[in-house]
């Protein structure tokens, strides 16, 4: 169809009466009159009703960052551009920061003063400690020891972090390769020496302790289950000679092992609980 | 391990007796001063961090933890080691973890070394110099040898060997020994 398509009747009827009246000046007839009235009523399709443009009471409606508005009229921010801080530009002006000089930080850096140690203070060390040395250490020792060495291989990996970035800087501004990776890297190795020797004597004692407890289990000598804190005895040699037994009693408490002669008879704990051969003797 | 002051926090019950991994501080200079960054483990997380700087470093730090695995970048070659160039094989290190903190306190670095002078402990001149001198050589001794030509000092013993010939200083003689000098073919 050629002819627009309108909503409204009195356009229709404009259109019908153009295109279909063999006369184009021809008036419609008189009953067509009040259609062609200039203020006739017309009712949309819709059933929708029509709001009013957008009046959510949005006061920063419209603005976009991506539009590049700019604020409206209406809008105030808390901050003038004449409030504004103003960064200090020059290095020598700005405000140094006051570090207490226990800081825990420095624990990770050679000393306070450099952030990382000439080849010559890194190759300034000793051997590792040896399973042999440690051998004679208590647990407390050789867990203190363990975690200086933790400490210090912190200490090595923020070095050589520190380093690779001095590395990484252009020689124009200052940067470039440096000796001292070997020397860390010697450092580290003995560090870690210690550490495996440690964990050796731990290893040790831990199998010396459970050959031992293996060992107990067999021998109806030992009692495992004695509670000690009550003053029961571990160790309950068997009552073959009746008079030795006493003998040893009286003398204080002689298992008759080898290592009698080592053992202060004060510190065993005889069979009548905790008064010991104190007590006694 | 043991601190005087008791810990702001609830502090973990991971126990950790003889560790064998590394924490390393790292330097920050565009970060304020109350916060500072560690490279730690892969498996770390935010709650070891706090009770490890607790209790091996006696430094306590604010709740807020900042974390982010920096991913490697593709490196030629399937073995680091390897003597020869792979260059159809590629491998991505392993990444990093690196952990931000904020602490009470201010921390700033110390001013490492900046200056040539200040460099002369780490002798990083000679290292330029030796850098620059094994260049050279492997580039003589490479396959491109005889492209690089002879060098201004041995032009100019050269000359020196050449004038002493014809002016009867010196005599010629051949290369030496047998099994000295310059051998022909292969």
């Amino acid at each position: 169809m050629a002819a627009p398509m309108h909503c409204s009747s009195a356009s229709l009827l404009r259109t019908t009466l153009l295109y279909h009246s063999p006369k184009p000046s021809a008036l419609p007839p008189l009953f067509l009159t009040p259609a062609f009235a200039a203020n006739s009523q017309t009712t949309s399709f819709s059933t929708t009703p029509r709001s009013p443009a957008r009046r959510d009471g949005n006061s920063s409606r419209g603005t976009s960052a991506l539009r590049h508005t700019g604020l409206n009229k209406k809008q105030r921010l808390s901050v003038r551009l004449s409030n504004l801080p103003r960064p200090v530009r020059d290095p020598a002006r700005r405000s140094t920061v006051e570090v207490s000089k226990d800081h825990p930080l420095y624990a990770f850096l050679p000393n306070s003063e450099s952030a990382i140690d000439t080849p010559e203070e890194l190759s300034a060390h000793g051997r590792a400690w040896t399973i042999t040395e440690l051998r004679n250490k208590d647990w407390e020792d050789l867990y203190r020891l363990y975690w200086v060495c933790v400490r210090e291989r912190n200490r090595i990996a923020t070095q050589e972090a520190e380093r690779e970035r001095i590395e990484n800087v252009p020689a124009a501004l200052g940067g470039g390769e440096i000796y001292g990776a070997m020397e860390a890297a010697m450092r580290d190795k003995a560090v870690k020496k210690t550490m495996a020797a440690i964990r050796g004597t731990l290893r040790e004692r831990w199998y010396a302790w459970e050959n031992a407890r293996v060992a107990a289990m067999d021998d109806e000598e030992v009692d495992l289950y004695a509670n000690t804190e009550n003053g029961e005895r571990a160790y309950l040699p068997k009552e073959d000679d009746a008079g030795e037994q006493a003998a040893n009693q009286v003398r204080g408490l002689n298992l008759g092992s080898e290592d009698d002669y080592r053992t202060d008879p004060s510190t065993l704990q005889g069979p009548d609980g905790g008064r010991g051969a104190n007590a006694r003797a | 391990m043991t601190t005087a002051v008791p810990p702001s926090f609830r502090l973990g019950l991971k126990k950790i007796y003889l560790p064998d991994f590394t924490v390393a501080l790292k330097r920050t200079p565009f970060l304020p001063p109350t916060q500072a960054t560690f490279t730690v483990p892969l498996w770390f997380s935010k709650l070891d961090l706090r009770d490890y700087l607790y209790n091996v470093y006696k430094l306590p730090i604010s709740p807020s933890i900042r974390s982010y695995v920096r991913q490697s970048r593709l490196r030629q070659g399937a073995d680091p080691s390897a003597a020869r160039p792979q260059y159809k094989r590629w491998h991505r290190p392993r990444s990093t973890k690196i952990m931000t903190v904020e602490m009470g306190q201010g921390f700033v670095w110390p001013t490492g070394p900046r200056t040539e002078e200040d460099f002369k402990s780490w002798n990083k001149k000679e290292l330029k110099i030796a850098k620059e001198e094994n260049a050279a050589m492997q580039e003589r001794a490479g396959p491109g040898g005889d492209a690089v030509g002879v060098g201004e000092e041995r032009r100019a013993a050269m000359k020196e060997q050449a004038k002493a010939l014809l002016e009867g200083r010196e005599r010629w003689r051949s290369g030496g020994k047998e099994g000295q000098g310059i051998m022909f073919g292969r």
